[in-house]
């Protein structure tokens, strides 16, 4: 019959008003006719749900014109509403499962049926109830074409669906908002989530058919409500992509970490990383593909590529959200110590968390778990404190102990002040600002090596993921070199240099004439006070027996007389001390 | 004037178009049948003594049904108006519900021919589109997905309003032109290439 015309840009509707006023009768008379047809963005005429011949994406019809005819007949549909004229796919689909999942997934249902009905790529997409033969396709395609479309029967990898989200599930999983608000863009069918309730088949204003943008996760925020997100860096960072590397943001158009939000870390469809819908597998990797200096600032994939390092590469999907705050089995991955969710730039004093490490669970002094952590060192204590498959000590000593908990315990002997204050009021060596007042972090010592290296444990060139030199090998000559972790806090010159039995008698004589390694007779961490005492385990007194022998009568024991007096029962680079006294 | 020679070209080929548009050799002349009657109007229309039972039904003449029929529902459906199908989409139910026979007209009701195929709805009505439910400004705001028939222009010139509904209900007739005054297929009122036909009213 007569044309139709499709000028994209406007809406629906004729232009009769707009031509009358142009006075000329003829095209008035045309215009009644004609009734141009004038299509605008939203409709799904312009959008890749048009499958017909005039569709504007790459797959569409041979020369079929008809747009509803793919889903919808006025007729002799199938019991499916609306109106619909597809065959249901098989309910055979490999569910979303995940730990941290509260919903009852099950096989998917309502409306979400029908978009499978296409987009699980199982029946031809011209494979309509009211025509006899399918509608051939442009390219001879059928079935959907594999791609990020084509969510195959497995769908473990997707955002769920067709799951009920009530209040129930809202106040079980404490992470989710009341659904009671969603009266926007965002819609349950029945009450339940369903692809309709992120996408709109028939408009595409916000790319890939959503009903919201999801412009810094505005669309996964209707919904989710993550604890700390507010305040979060991945929330608010206005940092960009360099450029360098791969692209941290492939599946989105946006630009800055603020506005991929969400999609920083996650994928709600095809996610490489299944579980959590995260957007690799190999979970360092998501945060590594920002955190090597092409997005975030500081470089922290430098610092695995050091020998001693916590080495999260080492581990895959070992690490569970849902996993105890003491680990059971050794592994370690990125958010075993940060929260993504949480994460800012909030500075800290020891031993106060600083914002790098917000949100994170862990265990405190007594052994009880918390969440979120207060201190830096509660963090430490998951994996090094109760964990029954913690590393081993590096060193033998007199008193064995490497429950990094009992070894720092406030009540000890002699400890690092790493919980509290240190409980020698004299302390001559410590450099400014540090007093016998100070309380430092785990990570003032096991940190990564370099100046300008990023804070924390990442990795370092030092045995421990220490942060500076710190040799534990006997008969080491003595420089400033060899011990540059000790010396950063403890002034060398005082150390070796001062007068009197403690500067000439303890520590030059041993550290610089008989070349013996701080950690020969110090304990760095600390003694517990279930196996040490006040009497011969202070100022960190614990040898390492693999150098100190017993003396003649088979003592081996340090006796504290009182300020910087002491005696020594030991052997040690053939001296017997038994006992001396300084 | 390249404008104008298509425009001109359009409303040629429309002409001819509307020269072809006749009941006659259409899907609805049954005069050829071999049965009832070789008449093309009186399986349905009587200029006498019709059936006047169904309110404004013109001059009828054939059996009308008296199926109580299932109707469409949907989760997305807005409309509350819904009813059992009446004025004139009852009348093409008469014969499209496949309970009376074709030739079950002018007084006759042992007809043995019953529609087939595509064209019998059959009695539940539930998957296919809805029909006698009122349509207008108040149905398309609370939708959100139809146009204002009160103001959204059809293909016909007119608005929904004027040119689809009667008395403000959608019918089989707003879509269907039983004596094919169109000539398109399925004796549709506006031809769907494009879907133009459903995009009338849906604004998707």
């Amino acid at each position: 019959m007569w044309q139709t015309v499709l000028i994209p840009g406007y809406k629906y509707s004729n232009l009769n008003a707009v031509i009358r006023l142009k006075a000329n009768i003829i095209k008035i008379v045309f215009t009644v006719i004609l009734i141009p047809v004038i299509v605008c963005p939203q409709s799904i005429v312009n959008t890749k749900h048009n499958l017909s011949v005039s569709g504007s994406g790459s797959i569409k019809a041979e020369s079929e014109t008809e747009i509803c005819v793919f889903c919808h007949t006025p007729h002799n549909s199938s019991p499916q509403k609306p109106l619909w004229n597809r065959e249901d796919p098989a309910l055979n689909y490999n569910l979303y499962s995940s730990s941290t999942t509260d919903a009852t997934i099950a096989q998917p249902d309502g409306s979400s049926l029908l978009c499978l009905s296409c987009h699980d790529g199982t029946i031809a997409l011209g494979n309509v109830l009211s025509r006899t033969l399918p509608i051939p396709m442009a390219g001879g395609i059928t079935t959907l074409p594999p791609g990020n479309s084509n969510l195959t029967k497995d769908i473990s990898d997707d955002h769920p669906v067709s799951f009920v989200y009530n209040p129930t599930l809202a106040g079980i999983d404490g992470q989710l908002n009341n659904p009671a608000i969603l009266t926007g863009p965002v819609k349950l069918e029945n009450q339940k989530v369903q692809c309709i309730s992120c996408h709109d088949p028939h408009t595409d204003l916000f790319n890939k058919f959503l009903t919201a943008t999801n412009q810094q996760s505005e669309l996964c925020n209707y919904c989710h409500d993550r604890t700390y997100w507010n305040s979060s860096n991945h929330k608010l960072s206005s940092s960009t992509w360099n450029g360098m590397g791969s692209d941290p943001w492939p599946h989105t158009e946006f630009t800055t970490v603020a506005e991929n939000a969400c999609e920083n870390c996650h994928n709600p469809h095809t996610a490489n990383g299944k579980l959590r819908l995260m957007n690799l597998q190999q979970e360092e990797i998501n945060c590594l593909n920002c955190h090597n200096g092409n997005v975030a600032e500081q470089n922290i994939e430098t610092q695995f590529t050091k020998p001693y390092k916590h080495n999260v590469s080492g581990y895959l999907q070992i690490h569970d959200p849902e996993e105890p705050n003491v680990v059971q089995t050794r592994h370690v991955e990125c958010e075993d110590c940060h929260n993504p969710h949480a994460s800012n730039n909030q500075s800290a004093t020891p031993p106060y968390v600083s914002g790098m490490l917000a949100g994170v669970k862990g265990v405190n002094t007594n052994g009880n778990d918390l969440n979120p952590s207060q201190y830096e060192y509660e963090i430490c204590y998951r994996c090094h404190a109760d964990s029954p498959d913690k590393p081993p000590s590096p060193t033998i000593r007199q008193i064995e102990q490497n429950n990094v908990r009992y070894e720092f315990d406030m009540g000890n002997p002699s400890f690092h002040p790493v919980e509290s204050a240190g409980v020698n009021p004299n302390v001559p060596s410590l450099i400014p600002p540090y007093t016998t007042s100070s309380i430092i972090y785990c990570s003032d010592c096991h940190a990564s090596d370099g100046t300008n290296s990023p804070k924390g444990s990442h990795g370092s060139i030092y045995p421990q993921i220490l942060k500076l030199q710190y040799l534990t090998t006997d008969y080491t000559p003595e420089s400033a070199a060899v011990y540059a972790l000790c010396y950063s806090c403890h002034s060398r010159e005082v150390i070796i240099n001062s007068t009197g039995s403690f500067g000439n008698n303890v520590h030059r004589r041993h550290i610089v004439w008989e070349n013996t390694p701080c950690n020969i007779c110090h304990d760095p961490h600390g003694i517990s006070s279930m196996q040490g005492n006040t009497t011969n385990n202070t100022h960190l007194i614990n040898y390492n027996t693999a150098v100190v022998q017993p003396d003649n009568l088979g003592r081996l024991r340090f006796e504290d007389n009182g300020t910087f007096r002491g005696r020594c029962y030991l052997t040690c680079h053939g001296e017997v001390h038994s006992p001396r006294s300084y | 004037m390249k404008i104008n020679i298509q425009l001109l070209s359009v409303i040629f080929i429309f002409t001819v178009s509307i020269s072809f548009a006749q009941i006659a050799n259409s899907p609805h002349d049954f005069s050829g049948q071999g049965w009832g009657t070789t008449e093309i109007c009186e399986p349905c229309h009587t200029p006498h003594n019709s059936d006047a039972t169904i309110a404004d039904a013109p001059l009828w003449n054939h059996q009308t049904t008296t199926t109580t029929f299932t109707l469409y529902s949907s989760s997305t459906l807005t409309t509350t108006t819904l009813t059992q199908p009446d004025a004139s989409s009852k009348l093409c139910l008469s014969c499209h519900d496949g309970t009376v026979a074709l030739e079950n007209f002018g007084g006759n009701t042992g007809g043995t021919h019953f529609i087939g195929g595509n064209a019998n709805l059959g009695t539940t009505l539930a998957n296919d589109h809805p029909i006698s439910f009122i349509y207008n400004t108040t149905l398309a705001t609370a939708d959100g997905g139809l146009y204002d028939p009160a103001t959204h222009i059809t293909e016909l010139g007119g608005t929904i309003e004027e040119d689809l509904l009667i008395g403000s209900k959608l019918q089989c007739a707003s879509c269907h032109d039983a004596h094919n005054g169109y000539n398109n297929p399925s004796l549709l009122k506006i031809g769907n290439d494009a879907s133009i036909l459903c995009l009338t009213c849906h604004d998707k």
